[in-house]
């Protein structure tokens, strides 16, 4: 009988919460809250950088220089009707960590487009990805070749038509650096000196390739790996070759170390390297001798363009806590690229994923003077501008030293 | 586990009051449910209704609810039923202690996610009051003796049914933890199934019920296989959660390989990642794509037994310093041959040796598997729902990851697996019983890498990139965690060790920074406090705590028949 | 001549590897524990040391700022080194060999992390995410040094001079001194050691903190060779300076300072001499280590306990 009594009880209880609950004012209040008149439609613009690790300053640059473009477009309703919202991911610079990034992105129905990476290595794996969910990628950094030519260099073949990048490529800039070096300077023996990443194999390839073609000599061909910090076995191998100039391809975690430790070692000569170190980190690591070392970069100086002007105005005034370093103004022409390419794509549009064709063919469309000067695609999806410039160390600063369009 | 301190005859003295502030605190937690627990709606599945609980509220609700429930059952049937012992009171003690954890976590959730306590409105305090009294008030009930549960016989049909609503409960737990965006209540959710679980087993339903479904062993294996079949039915066509799924599995199938390594045969591998990565490598190389180094592309079955073949051989080649070299000499040759791998991977780039895997950048195309007309890339609709790329990968991972699992208890209940542990437990007495302990430890090196070189064929395609980054000494030591956190030598064990370690940080973002020091740190406090893992094999127990007389005595009487059977197998031979 | 130079800087390597392979292989000689989280000891000291340069007002680059340098490094390592022991491995010191490598995983792990993340967080010090370029200290630093053709470092030379003076200190610290004695007794027979009135636990803390002094003074040399430092510079230099205690024979203190000198000069020489020798050279460094412990686990000296079971 008490058992009969226990049981009555418990369900009675039960069934009394679960009235309780059902009275609950959680279902009034949720439709009090999204009441609005006439809401906005949704779009949003996904980041792909790393935001932490090593390269972070230079992710974070490209996260907030993509914000910035976004805000501006909400803040001018550039397309009626639509809220923009930036989605930034961390892809740690490394592949793997991208892609599951670009998997995260590409199951959102509201993601349109994507502004990233920051490395070549992880586009590629970013690349697929976006290309089955057929989100248009555009991005501010990826100088590697094969990205938009496919791997046969002889026949280019574009392997995806949903990605854009707004700077130029390794074969412009490792090209560029050896006339820089060969015409401007006169130095005919360089070594060079590379991590054997995507970015930095593929600057050295395109550099060799020119500055022999011009008649100047390799005299040595180094590698290093690149977790290592101590390069004076390769500088000793580098040293005996008596180079006038080392080009290196790599970025400036290992370049800074690497010219400051050469120049203690006695080889007292110019370090030259492609964007990858054009940063103010690689002074700081490359110490106070390392005046005179040089590095390439996309596009004229983002201070002297009056196109960029505005820009960088801007920048210091929305307060960001990092600087837009070396992508910030590639990666706010990107955001933009997309955004007038929606302004199309998403005028009659019921929703973002239904627009994400469209869109791809409006960005390959795109045509406006944006931060870096003109943005446009040619039919690989590269940027046409081919403008470059070359920077010195100078007291402790870069300082450019000539600016050039490539030919 | 008695809490040292409290006396029994304080314990007998104070019972029956302790029993009633047991029950009111469950009923108060159960009602704070119904009140708001923070002032933004951003924390958890947002929690400030009043009178509304959400799906995390409830959860504590029935949870509050179950705390009297026990405790009320201990006073009606003190003695269980019949001659079987139920864990009333141990229950209870497990769910005050679970519940006062989850009430910090709570707590905490709430205070990270709106920036301070001042965002923990009364609801939340009121349970994380009731909570601590209650986890106090337990301290004070007299537990009964182990429960004896699982000695009950069942009839065939609850045993199924038991099975069949295990399995649904795992699959919503499956389901909804994925499906959770917000840290907070991923975390809440994942505490609450670890509490839930706790009780099953001090309670010794968890005992039950391994009895039952032991019974229908069978079953049991085709119907879990069945809801993980099932699982990205629920997904909706999204393929978000399915690429983490497929990443899971990938890795479980992994850690399985590297549990005969480890856990049967007790040989400390530190460089196993490259066996995935070499098996991936493989299956990159002959993919075919305007990316693979090599002009053959064969069927994937035969690439799929190459990438295992080359594996076990590079499994043989790391496993014949065993002849001479055991112990942390080996973990360090392991953990040498895994960064000789990382480098030459790096090196084999055209520049400075055969361009095999194009360096650093690795095979970044190697497109998608197409089985019998089935292809992988596309996205199929079955019984009118979605299945994305991944779903489709995440099948053939599955059927890959039950045969790791058949081959894996297959070998351990063989005289192979007898003879791996005798090697493990104790090299020389094993050798002088006649065990070909070189031998067993070259198969067990080899067997390891086979599987994890097949799973790496998959991964490759997965992944559709392989790069070397994704395969350095970290993923080895994750893996190694995976297994010895799990609990060696077990299957479930590394399977649980392996879905939390890879499930934690995608969907923990917010921890994303400090995830590593947190790994460091959960390896020492696991091998200082629990070094046999989450699950741990009987025998594994022993050797760590082997103090423990009660644990000793218990092991005699399971192990003693079945060692009794080795002898005699020996002898018969 | 390339040869020559090869060996120079493969001397400076190699003291720096002998400096660190003395921890591994005194705490080994004592409780048979391969310490595998001592790369991170040599990564804090080299942190320590940075950090005592930071607090020193007014960036003070004279080379009176290097001991007071040496001496932050050491402090931060031994420290760190103590609680490592008494947190990590005590409590672990009679469980299966495999619980303590774990452990020692999860320690490494956790210290780099620990550096990696908070150091950058104290104010005024520079973010340890990337690499932290080192102080340029005069005398020690700048520009090689030209010796008949041949290009010394001046690191180099402080390395050099610093393992020499180490050397005489633990010969005399071993040998002559009442602990070290008691140290070696202990690495003989722990218990009739204990029996004899030796405290053995204060012993194994003295093995750790000599082990760390040592590897302070590597990681300040190497924040001087590399001029700079960063979180995971223990893990690869730590295994080297473990392939040369193996090399010189685990627990022999004087093989760990022949193995690493020996280790050292190899790796410059396959840089130089090996075809793409700059690529594959820790490779070379592996498969010498593998072979060592295949072959001749005892070691060139030969080690005290051969029996690794």
């Amino acid at each position: 009988m008490r058992k009969h009594r226990l049981a009555v009880a418990g369900a009675a209880f039960i069934a009394l919460s679960l009235t309780a609950t059902a009275c609950g004012t959680r279902s009034d209040n949720t439709n009090a809250g999204t009441g609005g008149a006439t809401q906005d439609k949704t779009a949003k613009i996904g980041v792909i950088a790393p935001l932490t690790g090593d390269l972070a300053p230079l992710g974070l640059g490209i996260k907030n220089s993509v914000d910035l473009a976004v805000k501006q477009a909400n803040q001018n309703h550039t397309i009626p009707g639509w809220t923009l919202e930036l989605d930034a991911q961390d892809d740690q610079a490394t592949p793997a960590t991208g892609q599951n990034a670009a998997t995260t992105l590409a199951g959102d129905d509201d993601v349109i487009g994507v502004v990233g990476t920051l490395n070549s290595s992880v586009a590629q794996t970013v690349q697929p990805v976006l290309n089955n969910a057929k989100i248009v990628e555009v991005s501010p950094a990826n100088t590697g070749v094969a990205l938009t030519k496919g791997e046969d260099a002889a026949n280019p073949k574009r392997p995806y038509a949903n990605y854009f990048r707004t700077c130029t490529t390794d074969d412009i800039q490792g090209p560029f650096a050896a006339r820089y070096l060969f015409q401007d300077k006169g130095l005919k023996q360089v070594a060079t000196i590379n991590d054997k990443k995507t970015y930095g194999a593929g600057l050295v390839a395109s550099f060799e390739t020119e500055f022999k073609k011009l008649g100047g000599k390799i005299v040595s061909h180094q590698t290093i790996n690149p977790d290592d910090t101590n390069f004076s076995p390769v500088i000793s191998k580098v040293q005996g070759a008596h180079p006038q100039a080392i080009y290196y391809g790599g970025e400036y975690p290992q370049a800074g170390p690497l010219s400051n430790q050469a120049k203690s070692a006695g080889l007292d000569v110019p370090v030259m390297g492609g964007d990858g170190i054009y940063d103010p980190a690689y002074i700081k690591q490359a110490g106070s001798k390392s005046d005179g070392d040089l590095a390439t970069s996309v596009g004229a100086p983002a201070d002297t363009l009056p196109s960029a002007k505005s820009f960088v105005d801007a920048y210091a005034k929305a307060g960001y806590k990092d600087p837009y370093a070396a992508y910030g103004a590639y990666s706010y022409d990107a955001a933009n690229a997309i955004i007038n390419a929606l302004k199309t794509s998403l005028a009659s549009a019921d929703d973002a994923k239904s627009a994400r064709q469209a869109t791809i063919d409006a960005v390959g469309k795109v045509d406006f003077d944006g931060a870096t000067g003109h943005v446009s695609f040619d039919q690989y999806g590269d940027a046409t501008s081919r403008v470059l410039t070359v920077y010195a160390v100078k007291g402790g600063q870069w300082a450019a030293v000539k600016t050039g369009e490539f030919k | 586990m008695s809490l040292p301190g409290i006396p029994v005859a304080i314990r007998r003295r104070y019972g029956p009051v302790a029993r009633i502030v047991t029950i009111a605190c469950g009923v108060i937690i159960a009602a704070s449910a119904y009140l708001p627990w923070a002032y933004g709606s951003d924390a958890l599945d947002n929690v400030t209704y009043v009178g509304g609980p959400s799906f995390i509220q409830f959860i504590a609700l029935g949870m509050g609810l179950v705390l009297p429930a026990l405790v009320v059952c201990s006073i009606r049937w003190p003695a269980g039923f019949g001659r079987t012992r139920v864990g009333w009171i141990r229950g209870a003690r497990a769910l005050a202690t679970g519940l006062l954890i989850i009430f910090v976590v709570i707590a905490g959730a709430i205070s990270v996610q709106l920036g301070g306590t001042i965002n923990i409105n009364y609801g939340a305090w009121v349970g994380l009051a009731a909570a601590l009294i209650g986890f106090v008030a337990t301290r004070f009930l007299v537990q009964e003796g182990a429960p004896t549960v699982n000695r009950l016989k069942t009839p065939g049909w609850l045993s199924i049914l038991a099975i069949a609503v295990v399995m649904l409960v795992m699959l919503f737990v499956a389901y909804y933890a994925l499906d959770q965006s917000n840290p907070g209540t991923f975390v809440t959710f994942i505490v609450y199934t670890g509490v839930g679980v706790a009780v099953l087993l001090r309670t010794g339903a968890l005992g039950w019920l391994t009895a039952a479904t032991g019974a229908h062993r069978r079953v049991m294996l085709l119907a879990a296989f069945l809801v993980a079949f099932l699982f990205p039915f629920t997904q909706g066509g999204s393929d978000a959660n399915m690429s983490i799924a497929a990443q899971v599995l990938v890795f479980a199938a992994t850690a399985m390989g590297l549990n005969i390594v480890v856990g049967l045969a007790g040989l400390l591998d530190l460089g196993y990642i490259a066996f995935l990565g070499s098996g991936a490598f493989v299956a990159a190389m002959l993919s075919g794509t305007a990316m693979a180094t090599f002009d053959v592309h064969p069927p994937f079955i035969v690439t799929m037994l190459l990438s295992g073949c080359v594996a076990a051989t590079l499994g043989l080649v790391i496993g014949s310093p065993t002849l001479r070299v055991s112990g942390d000499y080996l973990a360090i040759i392991t953990l040498a041959f895994g960064e000789i791998f990382r480098l030459s991977m790096n090196n084999l780039d055209g520049s400075d040796g055969p361009d095999l895997t194009h360096g650093s950048r690795g095979i970044s195309d190697t497109g998608d598997l197409n089985l019998f007309g089935f292809d992988f890339g596309a996205t199929h609709t079955i019984a009118g729902i979605e299945i994305g790329r991944f779903a489709n990968y995440y099948f053939i991972l599955l059927i890959w990851l039950a045969i790791v699992i058949l081959i894996f208890s297959r070998l351990n209940n063989s005289r192979i697996g007898r003879g791996w542990v005798a090697i493990r437990e104790d090299e020389k007495a094993a050798e002088a019983m006649g065990v070909n302990v070189f031998g067993l430890k070259l198969l067990a090196f080899a067997s390891g890498a086979f599987l994890a070189g097949v799973a790496g064929s998959i991964k490759a395609h997965v992944d559709i990139s392989v790069t070397p980054d994704s395969y350095v000494f970290l993923q080895s030591s994750f893996l190694l965690a995976a297994v010895v956190l799990g609990g060696m030598g077990t299957v479930l064990g590394v399977l649980i060790g392996a879905t939390l370690l890879q499930l934690m940080p995608e969907k923990l973002r917010f921890v994303n920074e400090y995830r590593l020091m947190f790994f460091g740190l959960l390896l020492v406090v696991m091998m200082r406090f629990r070094p046999e893992g989450i699950i741990a094999s009987e025998r594994r127990q022993l050797e760590f705590h082997d103090e423990d007389e009660e644990l000793a005595e218990r092991l005699d009487d399971n192990l003693g028949p079945s060692t009794g059977a080795v002898a005699v197998e020996g002898a018969s031979r | 001549m390339i040869v020559l130079q090869a060996m120079v800087d493969g001397l400076s390597l190699g003291a720096l590897y002998a400096l660190i392979a003395v921890g591994y292989t005194v705490v080994y000689g004592i409780i048979q524990l391969i310490n595998f989280a001592h790369g991170e000891v040599f990564m804090v000291g080299a942190f320590g040391s940075m950090t005592v340069w930071l607090l020193v007002p007014g960036q003070q680059l004279g080379l009176w700022m290097l001991p007071i340098m040496l001496i932050g490094g050491m402090v931060a390592s031994v420290a760190i080194a103590l609680l490592m022991e008494r947190v990590a491995y005590r409590p672990l010191r009679n469980s299966p060999r495999l619980a303590p490598l774990i452990t020692a995983i999860g320690v490494s792990v956790f210290l780099q992390e620990f550096v990696r993340l908070f150091y950058g967080r104290i104010p005024g010090f520079p973010d340890a995410k990337a690499n932290v370029t080192f102080p340029t200290i005069e005398g020690v630093t700048g520009t090689a040094i030209k010796l008949g053709g041949l290009d010394i470092d001046r690191p180099t030379i402080f390395t050099l001079a610093a393992l020499i003076v180490c050397t005489v200190f633990l010969y005399l610290f071993v040998n002559k001194s009442r602990i070290g004695r008691a140290m070696q007794a202990t690495s003989q027979d722990p218990d009739t050691a204990r029996l004899m009135g030796i405290n053995v636990d204060r012993i194994i803390m003295i093995a750790f903190a000599v082990g760390a002094v040592l590897a302070a003074i590597a990681g300040t040399a190497q924040g001087m060779m590399n001029t700079n430092i960063n979180f995971k510079m223990g893990f690869i230099a730590g295994l080297k300076a473990f392939s040369a205690a193996v090399l010189g024979g685990i627990g022999n203190i004087w093989g760990a300072l022949v193995g690493g000198l020996v280790i050292g000069v190899l790796e410059s020489l396959a840089t130089q001499v090996m075809p793409h020798g700059s690529a594959w050279k820790d490779v070379w460094a592996f498969v010498v280590l593998i072979l060592i412990l295949v072959f001749r686990p005892q070691g060139l000296l030969g080690a005290r306990v051969v029996d690794r079971a």
